[in-house]
Formats: structure tokens, C-alpha cells, sequence
């Protein structure tokens, strides 16, 4: 383009503001592309039970109220459902409290059937299977505490009164849930004295359409007996289990929302200013010739590189920044794989040109509507 | 020879909030080919209102104004700003170049605006450069030179792309005694030698004293002329 000289000279004309402006820009995008990608984070773990087709039941009372193992027989007996599965959330921890992760144990023999979407190869599922005391790990966690198949690591205890203390039999992979550690639930009930009692049972339905009416049928069994259940799918279980997830999100929403609005008012004050210093060589240029849409289009641009140039800064260096560090180490194991992805970095960089267009509109306009004589007599 | 701008009964109002300030109440004026005409009044008696006029970045109240056969008075914006890229070149008091552009890069400005190869651009620039003295000054920012180079440098700008008709407000006010001597003489070159038509606001005789013809203006009207009648009829 035979303006992109200008552009850019009237670009880094003040040197200064302009570096300002834009690392004003980078600091807010950084911050708004971290807070996205946080959020794409829960969101991915929210979902994380999606198409699985499994339903979770709980004590009606509360989470930390077990149910009895008698229940499991008569859910498995309704129609529709494939298998269930026994599974407790441990809550146990390796060396240091702050090294939190996942730990559940589970019956070893449905794990297959009930958690499919957990991949394991053959001979690792076997070797689990086989060990009264075996781990199965996610293949995270593994690379997080440098563990090897064949590792023996004891857990610390923190609800129940035992360490469990396991082997690493084999590793699984899942799109979401990456750092979990399983182990068989007969260990655990033994450990604890057998007291045939569980806090939750999976079950898979065979038809995602029945999951409805298979969970209510569930809760209705039990309603009147001593132990009443409440039935979530698995994507409500997360969700409740992340409770704050709907705050959360409202507060980064409103928190990048005022961040962005900010940062469109001081970019217009800084695009009026430059724009104002420039009235008599608009009105230079008017004169030459150039049309109103041009000088128009020369001076959007302008702004709008501005205002791209900051949030790919801001926003390509915490996408950079989120490859080359560890965010699940430094957060203890609280954010794995956080990344700005594609769409977020998509989503940013939109808003730069938007926030360029709106911020530098108006001093645009005004500045390309300019009167020559006015600007020459610099009466504006 | 032809006459090149013609005015006829030009008025011009400007509308200050609610009252209007009456600055040209009639001028009627006929610009020959090839002149060389100075424009003198005290202050405020709306030469350069005039100049604007002639050189389509003002229009007026009423009256017609013609250049070189288009009645320019009609013109829309659009075509106004098209017309005075191809026909008029703009000369200032205060030069007016882009200061983020070197001397090569201010002279190129109106030529960006035609279909010009980016060869064929840089040739006219080193031309006009060549013809105000300034072809080795090119990568020169407008801050490195001093006000008689810039000025030149705006001269420079104002003939690139051939015009019809250049335009100069007070182009040697402020500029001291040799550097304005230099700028007239180029002013004169450039009418002699490229047979330019030149109409030039000035406050200062010595300067009016190098065109071919002066005319006065006083409150908005043309009180004597080299011309003849050219003054307005009524008041
Ligand atoms: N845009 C404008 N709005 C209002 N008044 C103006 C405007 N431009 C010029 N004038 C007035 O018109 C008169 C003539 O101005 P001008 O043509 O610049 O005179 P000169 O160039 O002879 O000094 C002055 O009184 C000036 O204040
Ligand atoms: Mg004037």
C-alpha cells in the first residue's frame, strides 16, 4: 500500500506515547487472555464428563455422607443401564499438602466398562487389575512427580485413617482429567474395615437420552429409605463439585469487561490527542487532494495497528508464556494444561480491532471531516 | 493569451453563531494564463479567503468562480478534492510539511494520488527537487533544514504533479530577507521559464513588486487593479 510509509511514521511519531499506549494495551491483554484461558480450563473440566453417558449417585444428605454398598444392586437392575461402578474420592496426598491432585478408589473390575473414555493399553489395564494395591495414573501427574511404572509411592492421609501406599502399575490418557491417581477399592474398604458403605456410585446408561429419566427413577427408589440418594449426570457432578464455577466466571467476565472499557477510554484520549496535534497536516493533506475517506481510512489504520500491535503482545505472550512454563506446577496442580488457545487468542485479537475502531473512531472521523480552511487557520 | 480563473461577483459570509461576518462582498476578477499576480490588503481583509476560493478548499456564499473553463464553485467535496490533486499547487507561510517524511517523501505526497509507477514518481520528485535546488537535500527531514530549504521543499511539493494554477499565502512571511528574496525568485522562475500561473497573497511590496500585476483588496472588496474595472460595483 503506497500509504503504509505514513501510516507507520505517523505511527512512531511520538515515540514515547505510542510505546506507552501499546504496553498499556499488552499488560491488559496478557491479563485478559490469562483470565479466558482460565476459564476455558474450568469450562473444559466442567465438561469433562460430556458424552460419557454417565450419571453420578450421592447421599441426598451430602457428599461426605456414604451410601450403602446394597443400593448398587438395584440401580444396576434398571433397565437402561449398562454398569455401575463403586468410587471414592479420597482426598489423599503425595509428601506435601500443596501437591493436590485427584486420588479415588474404584472398583478395578468395572473400571473399563463404566470409565471407557480413560484410556489405558491392555497390559497396563492387566497389571492394575492384577495388584491389590496398584495405581493407575494420569499420564500428567506422572510427568509432574518424574514417576515411572513400577514406582512404589505412599499417599498421605487426610479424611480417612490410612496411607495408602501403592505401586504405579500403568498410565492412562483422557482429554481432560490428566492427574488423577486410581486405586482398587477393596484396598481401601479393607483398610478402613469394611463398612460396605461408599460415597459414590458411576453409572453408565446405554442411551444419552434416557440419562433424565433413568437419574430420576434412581432418587424416586430410594427416597423413602434410610439412605436417600440424589442422581447428577456427570457433567452436574462437576459442576456442583466446582460450585464457585458460576461466579467465577461472571466475576472474570465482568473484571475483562472493565479492563477492556478502560482500556478504549485511554486509547481515545491518547488517538484524540494525536489526532489533534496533526489538524493543520490533515488539513495539508485535504488540500493536496486527498479525499475524506482516505484521510478517513489513513488514520484508522493507524489506530488500529496501534491497538493490534498491543494485544498481540499482550495476548501472544501469555500464549507463548503458557507453553514455555509449567502452569499446573506453579499452581499446584489447580490450572493443568492451561493454554490460550486459537480461539482465545481469535477472541483478542478482534477485540484489538474493535477497541482500535471504537477508541479512534471518533477522533477519525472528526479529524477526516476537518475543513481545510479551518485547519489551515487551526480554528478547530 | 486566455483567461485561466474567473470571478464573478464572488461573496463570502462567514457564519459566526448567530451573526454573520460579511468578508467578500462581490469581487469580480479575471486571472490571465501565465500571470504572475500579488494580492495585497491590510490584515483581515480576506485575501487569503479569496486565494481559498480560487484554489477550491473554500466555496462561496455566491457568485461563480471558474478555473480554466470548470466552474468550480459547483463542485462537491469529492470533486473538489480529485480537481485540486490534478490542477493547484499549494505554497504556505509555515511550509506545512508532514515532519515524520523526508524532503523526497513530502514531494511525492500529491503523486501518490495518481496512477504513477513507483519509478515514475521518484523521477518527478528528483525533477522537482532539481528545479528548486534541492536534489542532493531528498533524505532530509524537514527538522534538518532550515526555513528557505523548507520552503523550497513545499515549492517543490506543489509543482510535482504539474498544476494548472499555484497558489502561495504569504509564502516569504517567515522567511528573513535572503531566504525570501530566494523563494521570489524561484516564484519567478517558475512563471517565466515554466510559464506557471502564479496567484500570491502578500502583505510585503518588495514581494509584490516581483509579480506581473498587484491587486488590492480592502474590506472585502478589490479597491484598485492592474486589470482595470475589476472592482465590484456595489459595496
Ligand atoms: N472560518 C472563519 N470563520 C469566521 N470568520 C473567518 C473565518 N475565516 C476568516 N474569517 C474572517 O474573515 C476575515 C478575512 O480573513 P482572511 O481572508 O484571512 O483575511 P486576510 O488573509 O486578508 O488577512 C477576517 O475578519 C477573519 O476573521
Ligand atoms: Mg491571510
Amino acid at each position: 500500500m503506497k500509504f503504509a510509509k505514513l501510516i507507520r511514521r505517523n505511527l512512531f511519531r511520538n515515540k514515547l506515547r505510542t510505546i506507552l499506549t501499546m504496553m498499556l494495551l499488552a499488560v491488559i491483554f496478557f491479563f485478559v487472555a490469562t483470565l479466558l484461558a482460565i476459564l476455558d480450563n474450568f469450562e473444559n473440566f466442567s465438561n469433562a464428563g460430556e458424552g460419557a453417558n454417565r450419571l453420578v449417585v450421592q447421599s441426598a444428605i451430602s457428599l461426605a455422607n456414604l451410601l450403602p454398598y446394597a443400593h448398587e444392586q438395584k440401580i444396576r437392575a434398571i433397565p437402561g443401564v449398562v454398569d455401575t461402578a463403586k468410587l471414592q474420592w479420597i482426598g489423599a496426598y503425595y509428601k506435601e499438602k500443596s501437591n493436590f491432585f485427584a486420588n479415588f478408589a474404584v472398583d478395578v473390575d468395572k473400571f473399563p466398562t463404566v470409565f471407557d473414555d480413560y484410556k489405558v493399553s491392555p497390559q497396563d489395564l492387566a497389571a492394575f487389575q492384577a495388584d491389590r494395591r496398584g495405581a493407575l495414573v494420569g499420564v500428567d501427574l506422572m510427568k509432574r512427580f518424574n514417576w515411572k511404572v513400577g514406582d512404589r509411592i505412599t499417599l498421605k492421609r487426610q479424611i480417612f485413617p490410612f496411607d495408602p501406599e501403592l505401586t504405579i502399575r500403568g498410565t492412562y490418557v483422557h482429554p481432560v482429567q490428566t492427574t488423577s491417581v486410581f486405586f482398587p477399592m477393596e484396598y481401601f474398604q479393607q483398610s478402613i474395615g469394611n463398612q460396605g458403605q461408599v460415597g459414590t456410585f458411576w453409572v453408565k446408561v446405554a442411551d444419552p437420552k434416557q440419562m433424565a429419566a433413568i437419574s430420576q427413577q434412581i432418587d424416586a427408589m430410594f427416597k423413602n429409605s434410610d439412605f436417600p440418594t440424589e442422581t447428577f449426570t456427570e457433567k452436574e457432578f462437576q459442576q456442583n463439585f466446582m460450585s464457585m464455577m458460576g461466579n467465577v466466571k461472571l466475576l472474570f467476565t465482568a473484571v475483562s469487561t472493565c479492563a477492556i472499557f478502560m482500556v478504549v477510554l485511554l486509547a481515545a484520549i491518547t488517538m484524540s490527542m494525536s489526532a489533534r496535534e496533526r489538524v493543520t497536516e490533515i488539513a495539508v493533506l485535504k488540500a493536496i487532494g486527498f479525499e475524506q475517506r482516505l484521510v478517513l481510512a489513513i488514520m484508522l489504520s493507524e489506530f488500529v495497528l496501534l491497538t493490534v500491535i498491543g494485544g498481540a503482545i499482550g495476548s501472544y505472550g501469555a500464549h507463548f508464556l503458557f507453553i514455555a512454563v509449567d502452569a499446573g506446577k506453579m499452581t499446584q496442580g489447580f490450572l493443568q494444561n492451561l493454554g490460550v488457545h486459537a480461539k482465545t487468542l481469535t477472541i483478542c485479537m478482534a477485540t484489538a480491532v474493535g477497541i482500535g475502531l471504537v477508541a479512534g473512531g471518533f477522533p477519525a472521523v472528526r479529524a477526516s471531516n476537518l475543513r481545510v480552511v479551518d485547519g489551515l487557520r487551526r480554528v478547530v | 493569451m486566455g483567461t485561466l480563473v474567473d470571478i464573478n461577483n464572488v461573496r463570502k459570509v462567514y457564519k459566526r453563531d448567530a451573526f454573520e461576518v460579511p468578508v467578500l462582498n462581490g469581487v469580480t476578477l479575471a486571472v490571465p494564463q501565465g500571470d504572475f499576480l500579488a494580492l495585497m490588503g491590510p490584515s483581515g481583509s480576506g485575501k487569503t479567503t479569496l486565494l481559498n476560493l480560487m484554489a477550491g478548499i473554500d466555496r462561496p456564499t455566491g457568485g461563480s468562480i471558474f478555473v480554466d473553463g470548470k466552474e468550480i464553485s459547483r463542485f462537491s467535496e469529492t470533486q473538489l478534492a480529485s480537481w485540486r490533486s490534478r490542477h493547484v499547487g499549494f505554497i504556505f507561510q509555515m511550509y506545512n510539511l508532514i515532519p515524520v517524511l523526508n524532503a523526497f517523501e513530502n514531494v511525492e505526497l500529491p503523486l501518490l494520488l495518481t496512477k504513477l509507477s513507483k519509478k515514475e514518481r521518484r523521477e518527478h520528485v528528483q525533477a522537482a527537487l532539481d528545479i528548486v535546488g534541492l536534489g542532493d537535500r531528498a533524505f532530509h527531514y524537514p527538522r534538518q533544514l532550515s526555513g528557505g530549504q523548507e520552503q523550497r521543499v513545499a515549492i517543490a511539493r506543489a509543482i510535482v504533479t504539474d498544476p494548472t494554477l499555484l497558489v502561495a499565502d504569504e509564502p516569504t512571511g517567515d522567511l528573513d530577507a535572503k531566504n525570501a528574496e530566494e523563494t521570489l525568485d524561484l516564484l519567478q522562475k517558475l512563471n517565466a521559464d515554466f510559464a506557471k500561473t502564479i496567484v500570491m497573497v502578500t502583505h510585503d511590496p518588495k514581494a509584490a513588486q516581483r509579480a506581473k500585476h498587484t491587486l488590492h483588496l480592502e474590506k472585502g472588496l478589490l479597491v484598485e487593479g492592474a486589470y482595470g474595472m475589476e472592482t465590484a460595483a456595489h459595496a
